[in-house]
């Protein structure tokens, strides 16, 4: 599948993955780091790991961004069938759509619809659908998202911008090493006419957590 | 409930449903270790060696002090060590040999005997 590049995630940070790689290392060396270095050195040295292995995970990091999940809601959105099957067992769909998991776990997803919306979050540590979004926000991993979100969403979801009508359920999925979940955000009005593509770029990462509704804003610059 | 009954019934990582300050939105790029930190731990679990909740144990064994004032990947590889370390798979003292050859490498000094 081709990455795409719709500048979707502003102020996200996600559109140049390797030009940071070697600013960190100017400078000096800190415990935890070392550390790092050290472990992971004896385990190659015992050969319980492989040098390579490190450095083709952190490609297979890089290369796990929210614009996969945001194709797969796209298609979603124009495939009935697809839908049926990505709600029906989300790994299975996502991987027939060409995204690999590289981890035992499970993926529910979560359709959005006029009387349900829903939130995703993992309450005891930062479990997260990573092969298809790549690694959470530092705040999904924080106390206060954590905390409250399973016991007032509708002030956490406020407190993102996001108000949620009274007569919606909202609903709240709390993820663990296993069971993964995504939010098939609602599409929005005004996009019957959209292409596939300028779908994708209206889903950002945080209407797949499901912090915020997907806006025909959010893409930006359309034709 | 008594001071102390709420350290039983909830450890450090248990926190749903606590009070808590507002979001704040915040991002950082990750460092190269903290990366390196992230890869490293997709490898164990791949081998088996340390998987994803043997990792969250790991992690909530380092006690509330500790969950509390480390950040995020320190966390990690400082559990990861421990585990090891409970696994005898990883020596206490080769691992703090290795990191004293580690840092004396990266400062650019000759590594003396062992």
């Amino acid at each position: 599948m081709e990455p795409h590049d719709h500048g979707h995630e502003a102020g996200h940070g996600h559109d140049h993955p390797h030009d940071h790689a070697e600013i960190g290392q100017l400078a000096p060396p800190q415990f935890y780091d070392i550390m790092e270095t050290a472990v992971r050195e004896l385990l190659i040295e015992k050969k319980l790991i492989e040098p390579d292995e490190i450095r083709r995970q952190i490609e297979v990091l890089d290369s796990r961004t929210p614009a996969l999940g945001a194709r797969v809601v796209a298609r979603a959105w124009l495939d009935p069938e697809f839908r049926a099957r990505l709600l029906a067992n989300g790994r299975a769909a996502c991987e027939e759509f060409g995204i690999s998991f590289y981890d035992d776990t499970q993926l529910i997803v979560l359709e959005n619809t006029e009387t349900v919306h829903n939130l995703i979050v993992c309450t005891l540590c930062s479990c997260y659908p990573r092969p298809v979004l790549g690694l959470p926000p530092d705040w999904y991993k924080l106390k206060p998202y954590r905390a409250r979100a399973v016991i007032e969403p509708r002030a956490v979801l406020a407190e993102f911008g996001t108000i949620i009508p009274d007569d919606v359920e909202v609903r709240v999925s709390d993820s663990t090493a296993m069971v993964r979940y995504l939010v098939l955000p609602r599409r929005p009005e005004g996009t019957e006419d959209f292409t596939e593509d300028e779908l994708a770029a209206i889903v950002t990462r945080d209407t797949m957590i499901g912090v915020v509704p997907a806006t025909v804003a959010a893409g930006g610059i359309r034709q | 409930m008594t001071s102390t009954e709420n350290l039983v019934k909830r450890l450090p990582n248990d926190i749903g449903g606590l009070p808590a300050e507002p979001i704040q939105r915040v991002e950082h790029e990750l460092e190269p270790w903290e990366k390196r930190c992230h890869a490293l731990a997709d490898v164990l679990d791949f081998h088996k060696i340390i998987n994803t909740e043997e990792k969250r144990c790991g992690v909530e064994a380092l006690g509330a002090e500790m969950v509390g004032k480390l950040s995020y990947y320190e966390r990690w590889i400082v559990a990861f060590a421990n585990i090891l370390f409970r696994k005898q798979i990883l020596a206490p003292e080769e691992l703090a040999r290795k990191m004293d050859e580690v840092r004396a490498r990266w400062n650019g000094e000759a590594v003396v005997g062992n």
